[in-house]
C-alpha cells in the first residue's frame, strides 16, 4: 500500500461483471488478460466468471434487466440478440476509439458486424481445413506431402485408402462426411453454393446443393449405410485417445485449428499430421473455403457500465494482449497486424496456413439469420436422413426448404417490422 | 370394505399381498437412490445392479457438495425464501380465510367462487405479463418474485382455511362481539389459537411448494450464486458433461432429507390438511 | 343496509384485501395483459408491436407447436387416468381392514413429496438405459420370453428413444400419487358402513359393491382428482425439462405446451408468441375442466349436501 500513489485511490473503482464460457486453459488464459488489465489501472474493476450454459444465462438475464457488462458469446449468437435488441451497438463507441475495420481480417469484421452495425470485438477466432493423418498416407501409396485439392481427388484418395478388415467391416476410410460433422449444414459451400441468399431466400435445393448432398449421399451408397453406422458406433469420445482420427480409423477429416490441443492431448505421441485447405469441387473457381467463426465479447442491452466495459474490450484487442490470449488458446489472431514474435513462439506447427485460410477471400461464415439455430438443426436432421439411407438427397433437402423457408420468410417479416425505431435507437446510442 | 363383515381370510391375505408389492415397488427407488449415493463411481453402471456397494463411500456426499460449490448458500437460499413465504402465506391465507367464513357480508359467496376460480388459471398464462411487472420493479435478479407473492393469499390455501373455519361455532364469535371485542381481536384472541392445527398444515404445504420450486427460480434468478437448492441441482447435473450419478444421487438425497424430517416430525397434519382438502363440503 | 350490515361488508372487505390485492396484480392484470401481448409482437427488450392475429394464425401453421399440443395431450390421456386407477386401487386396498394401514400409507405418500427436481432426476437415473433399475426388472421376464421364443427383445433406452420417452415421463409421475390416494381414502372412509351392510345383506359382492356404492359415493372425490390432474397434466414442465437436460427430448417427443411457451418465452425472444401459446394452453383446460363439470353433473352424487 506505501507504493500507491494517491491519485490512483482517489475513487473507489467501476466493478463490472464479465461472464465467460470457457473453462480449463482456455479459461487460464483470458484470466491473465483480466488480471493485466486489473492491475494497470485501479478505476475498473473486472470481475471475471465462468458461466455454463450461457446463452441460455445470458438471455434470461438480459430479460430479467440484470445482464452482465460484458458477455463472451459467438460471433453465430450475433444476429438472433441483435435483432431482438438484446445488445448494446458498439458502433459508436468503436469510431471514438479509433477501432476500424482495417485492423482486423475482413471476414471478423463482418462476423462482429450485423444489420450496420457493430455488435462485438473478437476474442479468439477459429477456422477449419482438411486435417490429414500424414502416416496413413504413405500406408497407402500417396505422397504425405500432396493432401487433395478437389473432391474428386478426396474421393481418390479415399479408395485408396478405404480398407475392409477379414469380417467385413470397416476397418479404415479415408474421408466420412459425418466425422466429425460438425458443420454438414453447410457442405454445399464446397460446391459453390451457399444455404441462404440475401437474408430471406433459403436456398436448399439449389443446384450446387443437390449436388453436394448427392456427394453425402455417395457415402452410404458406396460402403453401404449398415456398415458405416456400425463402424461409426465404435468410435470413441471425440475429447479422448479414442478418437476416430486418432486412431487411425479415418484419415482426413473437417475440423478448426483447436484441433491442436486435442492432438497434444489424446493423440499417439507419434501423431504426424498435415493441414490444407479443405478440398471443393473447383478450386480454381472458388478459392480456399473455410468456415470460419469467432468467440467474441458482447456488452448486453441494459448493461450498467458500458463505457467501462468497451474500455476493457479495447485492452483485450490491443495488438499485444490479443496476441497473448490468441496464444494462450492455441489459436490465431484476428488483427490484420501480427509480429513475428507470435509465430515464433505459437506451438501449433500449421498456425500459418489456418490464418492464411482465414483471410482467402473464399473464407467463409455460418449464415447470418436469427433463425440459423433452427436451419441448422433442420439440416442436420436431413444429412441424418440421408446418412442412413432413409431419404435421398432430394427429398430431405426439399423438406428443408419447405420448412425452413417458412421460418425464414416471418423473420425477416419481423425484422421489417422492427428495423426502422431499432435502427433509430442504435444510432442514438 | 368394512373387515368387521370380511369374508374368507384369503382375500385378505390378497390384499395384505398386493399392497406388499406396491409399497415395495414405491420404496425401490428411493433405496435405490441412496445406494447409487454411496457407490464408487464404477460400480454406479454395474449390471446387474449391486444394491451393497463394495466399499460404502460416505466421501461422496462432501464431495457432491464441493462439486456444487456454493451448495451451503443454495441451502440457506432455500430456507430464507421458504421460511419468508410461509410467514406471509399463513398471514394473509388465514386473514382472507377469515373474512371469507367468520363475518357475514354482502356478495362474499359470490366473490369467493371467484376465488375458486382462479385456481384454474395456470401458472405458464400469466408467467409472461408476471415477468414483465417484476422486471419493471427491477426485482428479476432478486429472491422478492420468490415470496412477495405469497403474502397476498393463494386461493388454495385460502379455501382449506375457510373450510376450517366455517367448522368453528359461530357463537365464540358472537359472544366475542357481544363483549365489544374487535373483529380483528376475535381473530387474533379467539379463532387463530383454536386453528394451529390447519395453520400448521397451510405453512407445511406451502414450506414444500417453496422447497420444491423449480420454475419460480429458474426464470427470476440470474447469478449462479443465488440460486436455491432445487435450481443449484439442475445445473449441477448438466454441468457434469459425462454424469458423475453418484454424486448427483447424494446431492439429491440431501436435498430432499430437509423434507423427509419435517414429513416425519409432521406426519399427521401433513396427511390431514391433504385429507381435508380433497373433501369439498 | 343498515350500519352493523356495513359494518360488517367494511370488515369483511378489509380482512380479504390481502387477497384483492393479490387477484388484481397476480390474475386479473396478467390475464388481461397476457391476453394483449399474445396480439404483440414482443422481446421485451423493445416496446411490443400491435400485430392483431398474426401469433394465431403462425401457431396454427406451426408445425412444433402441434407436436408440443399431441404430446401434451397424449401424456394428459394417459397419465390422467392411469393415475387415477391407481390411486383408486391403493386406496382401497388400504381401506381393507389391514394392519399397519399407517405404515403404508405412509409409504405411498412419501414419494410426492420428492421435489420436482430430485425426481426428475432420479427417474432419469432408474430409466437408464442400460444401467437402470426399470430396465433391469424388465429384463427378467424379456430374457424368458427370449429363452421360450427365440427372440431378441430388449427394453428400450426410455429417454433417448423418441417411442418410449413419454411412457418414461408417465412412469415417473405415476410414482407420485400419493397425493390422490390420500385424498382417496379419506373419501373412502366417509362411505357409510351401513351402506354397505345392506347391501352384504342383499348378497352382494366385492365387486358389485364397488361399482354400485363405492364409486358412487366417492364420486366427488373422484371429480375433484380428475380436475386436479387435467390443471396438472396440462402445465408438465419442471420434470421433463430436467429429464432432458433443459431440452426437447429425442424427435422432440418430450416437448410439452409449457415447455414450448417457456423457450418461446426466454430462449427466442418471442414473448408475443409464449402469450399466444398461454392462451391457447387455457383455453384448453378451462374447456376441458367445464366438461368434466358437464359430466359430473350426471354422474357425480353429492350426498345430501
Amino acid at each position: 500500500m506505501a507504493l500507491s500513489t494517491p491519485q490512483l485511490h482517489a475513487v473507489d473503482p467501476v466493478v463490472i461483471r464479465y461472464w465467460e464460457k470457457w473453462a480449463g486453459f482456455e479459461a487460464d488464459a483470458m484470466r491473465e488478460i483480466v488480471d493485466d488489465f486489473n492491475s494497470s489501472q485501479s478505476r475498473i474493476f473486472v470481475e471475471y466468471s465462468s458461466v455454463s450454459q450461457i446463452d441460455r444465462r445470458l438471455t434470461l438475464a438480459i430479460a430479467g434487466g440484470v445482464p452482465p457488462d460484458v458477455a463472451g458469446i459467438w460471433a453465430y449468437n450475433i444476429p438472433v440478440y441483435s435483432e431482438n435488441n438484446a445488445l448494446t451497438p458498439l458502433t459508436s463507441m468503436a469510431e471514438k476509439a479509433g477501432i476500424r475495420e482495417d485492423d482486423y481480417l475482413p471476414i471478423i469484421w463482418k462476423l462482429c458486424s450485423h444489420r450496420n452495425q457493430l455488435w462485438a470485438l473478437p476474442s479468439t477466432p477459429g477456422n477449419t481445413a482438411l486435417i490429414y493423418n500424414k502416416k496413413l498416407f504413405r500406408e497407402a501409396g500417396l505422397d504425405p506431402e500432396r493432401p487433395p485439392r478437389t473432391i474428386a481427388e478426396l474421393e481418390e484418395f479415399n479408395e485408396k485408402i478405404f480398407k475392409r478388415s477379414a469380417n467385413g467391416r470397416i476397418e479404415r476410410i479415408g474421408h466420412l462426411a459425418e466425422e466429425p460433422g460438425w458443420w454438414n449444414g453447410l457442405w454445399g459451400s464446397w460446391f459453390g453454393g451457399a444455404l441462404i441468399k440475401g437474408d430471406s431466400e433459403l436456398t436448399a435445393t439449389s443446384q450446387e446443393n443437390l449436388e453436394a448432398y448427392r456427394w453425402v449421399q455417395s457415402y452410404p451408397e458406396r460402403f453401404g449405410a449398415e456398415d458405416l453406422l456400425g463402424m461409426r458406433d465404435g468410435f470413441g469420445n471425440f475429447a479422448s485417445p479414442q478418437n476416430a482420427f486418432f486412431t487411425g480409423r479415418v484419415a482426413m477429416i473437417m475440423q478448426g485449428v483447436w484441433i491442436y490441443n486435442y492432438i497434444q492431448n489424446y493423440a499417439p505421441a507419434d501423431f504426424e499430421w498435415g493441414v490444407a485447405p479443405f478440398p471443393t469441387n473447383d478450386p480454381e473457381k472458388l478459392g480456399d473455403v473455410s468456415v470460419v467463426e469467432c468467440d467474441v465479447l458482447v456488452i448486453p442491452h441494459g448493461a450498467k457500465h458500458p463505457l467501462e466495459a468497451f474500455e476493457f474490450i479495447t485492452y483485450v484487442n490491443s495488438q499485444k494482449n490479443m496476441e497473448k490470449l490468441c496464444l494462450g488458446q492455441r489459436k490465431f489472431s484476428p488483427l490484420r497486424v501480427c509480429s513475428d514474435e507470435f509465430f515464433q513462439k505459437h506451438p501449433n506447427p500449421h498456425i500459418r496456413t489456418f490464418l492464411e485460410l482465414a483471410k482467402s477471400p473464399g473464407a467463409i461464415s455460418v449464415p447470418r439469420v436469427a433463425v440459423w439455430n433452427a436451419i441448422n438443426a433442420d439440416m442436420r436432421n436431413a444429412v441424418n436422413l440421408i446418412w442412413t439411407g432413409k431419404a435421398p438427397a432430394e427429398d430431405a433437402l426439399q423438406a428443408v426448404q419447405e420448412r425452413q423457408q417458412k421460418a425464414l420468410t416471418r423473420s425477416a417479416a419481423r425484422w421489417e417490422r422492427v428495423e426502422e425505431s431499432l435502427q433509430k435507437s442504435w444510432n442514438s446510442q | 370394505m368394512p373387515a368387521n363383515r370380511s369374508p374368507i381370510s384369503f382375500s385378505t391375505l390378497l390384499v395384505y399381498v398386493a399392497l406388499g408389492v406396491a409399497a415395495f415397488a414405491f420404496l425401490l427407488p428411493l433405496a435405490w437412490m441412496v445406494s447409487t449415493s454411496l457407490k464408487p463411481l464404477n460400480e454406479t453402471m454395474s449390471v446387474p445392479t449391486r444394491w451393497i456397494p463394495s466399499t460404502i463411500r460416505w466421501e461422496n456426499y462432501p464431495e457432491a457438495i464441493a462439486e456444487m460449490r456454493y451448495f451451503w448458500r443454495y441451502a440457506a437460499n432455500s430456507l430464507w425464501i421458504c421460511l419468508l413465504s410461509v410467514i406471509g402465506t399463513v398471514t394473509s391465507s388465514a386473514l382472507a380465510a377469515y373474512g371469507f367464513s367468520r363475518i357475514e357480508w354482502r356478495g362474499r359467496d359470490k366473490v369467493f367462487l371467484v376465488l375458486l376460480a382462479t385456481m384454474m388459471i395456470p401458472f405458464p398464462v400469466v408467467m409472461v405479463p408476471i415477468y414483465g411487472f417484476f422486471k419493471e420493479l427491477g426485482w428479476i435478479g432478486t429472491f422478492k418474485p420468490l415470496w412477495v407473492p405469497a403474502f397476498f393469499a393463494s386461493a388454495f390455501n385460502v379455501f382449506l382455511l375457510r373450510q376450517f373455519f366455517l367448522g368453528l361455532p359461530r357463537d365464540i364469535s358472537e359472544a366475542a362481539r357481544m363483549d365489544g371485542c374487535s373483529e380483528f381481536g376475535i381473530f387474533v384472541r379467539i379463532i387463530l389459537p383454536l386453528c394451529k392445527p390447519a395453520l400448521l398444515v397451510v405453512a407445511l404445504f406451502q414450506f414444500l411448494y417453496s422447497w420444491n420450486d423449480f420454475l419460480g427460480p429458474l426464470i427470476y434468478l440470474t447469478d449462479q450464486r443465488d440460486f436455491t437448492l432445487a435450481l443449484g441441482l439442475q445445473s449441477f447435473q448438466s454441468q457434469s458433461g459425462g454424469t458423475a450419478w453418484h454424486h448427483l444421487m447424494a446431492a439429491s438425497t440431501l436435498v430432499l432429507l430437509p423434507v423427509i424430517v419435517l414429513f416425519f416430525f409432521t406426519q399427521k397434519s401433513f396427511i390431514q390438511g391433504i385429507a381435508t382438502s380433497g373433501s369439498k363440503q | 343496509m343498515n350500519p352493523s350490515e356495513r359494518r360488517n361488508l367494511r370488515n369483511g372487505l378489509l380482512f380479504i384485501s390481502p387477497w384483492v390485492i393479490g387477484f388484481l396484480t397476480f390474475c386479473v392484470y396478467p390475464v388481461i395483459k397476457s391476453f394483449y401481448l399474445s396480439l404483440c409482437d414482443y422481446s421485451i427488450l423493445s416496446p411490443a408491436v400491435f400485430t392483431g392475429w398474426q401469433n394465431y394464425v403462425e401457431l396454427a401453421g406451426d408445425e412444433v407447436f402441434w407436436t408440443a399440443v399431441s404430446n401434451t395431450l397424449f401424456f394428459a390421456v394417459f397419465a390422467i387416468p392411469l393415475g387415477l386407477l391407481l390411486s383408486l386401487a391403493l386406496a382401497v386396498l388400504l381401506n381393507a381392514n389391514v394392519r399397519g394401514r399407517g405404515v403404508f400409507r405412509t409409504i405411498f405418500f412419501l414419494p410426492s413429496l420428492v421435489p420436482m427436481v430430485c425426481l426428475a432426476v432420479l427417474w432419469q437415473w432408474m430409466l437408464n438405459g442400460d444401467v437402470g433399475l426399470v430396465n433391469e426388472a424388465l429384463r427378467v421376464p424379456l430374457n424368458a420370453i427370449n429363452s421360450l421364443l427365440g427372440s431378441e427383445l430388449r427394453p428400450p433406452n426410455w429417454l433417448s428413444d423418441a417411442r418410449y420417452a413419454k411412457w418414461g415421463l408417465i412412469f415417473t409421475m405415476l410414482w407420485g400419487v400419493g397425493n390422490s390416494v390420500v385424498i382417496f381414502l379419506a373419501g373412502l372412509q366417509d362411505v357409510p358402513v351401513h351402506l354397505y351392510e345392506s347391501a352384504e345383506m342383499d348378497g352382494a359382492n366385492f365387486p358389485q359393491k364397488l361399482w354400485h356404492i363405492t364409486l358412487p359415493t366417492i364420486s366427488p372425490v373422484i371429480h375433484f382428482n380428475l380436475i386436479m390432474g387435467l390443471i396438472g397434466s396440462f402445465q408438465v414442465f419442471a420434470v421433463p425439462y430436467v429429464m432432458t437436460g433443459g431440452g426437447e427430448g429425442p424427435g422432440r417427443s418430450m416437448l410439452f405446451l409449457a415447455t414450448y411457451l417457456y423457450q418461446n418465452a426466454f430462449e427466442f425472444w418471442n414473448m408475443g408468441y409464449a402469450c399466444a401459446i398461454g392462451f391457447v394452453m387455457f383455453v384448453i383446460i378451462l374447456t376441458l375442466t367445464l366438461l368434466a363439470n358437464k359430466l359430473s353433473e350426471r354422474h357425480v352424487f353429492y350426498a345430501g349436501k
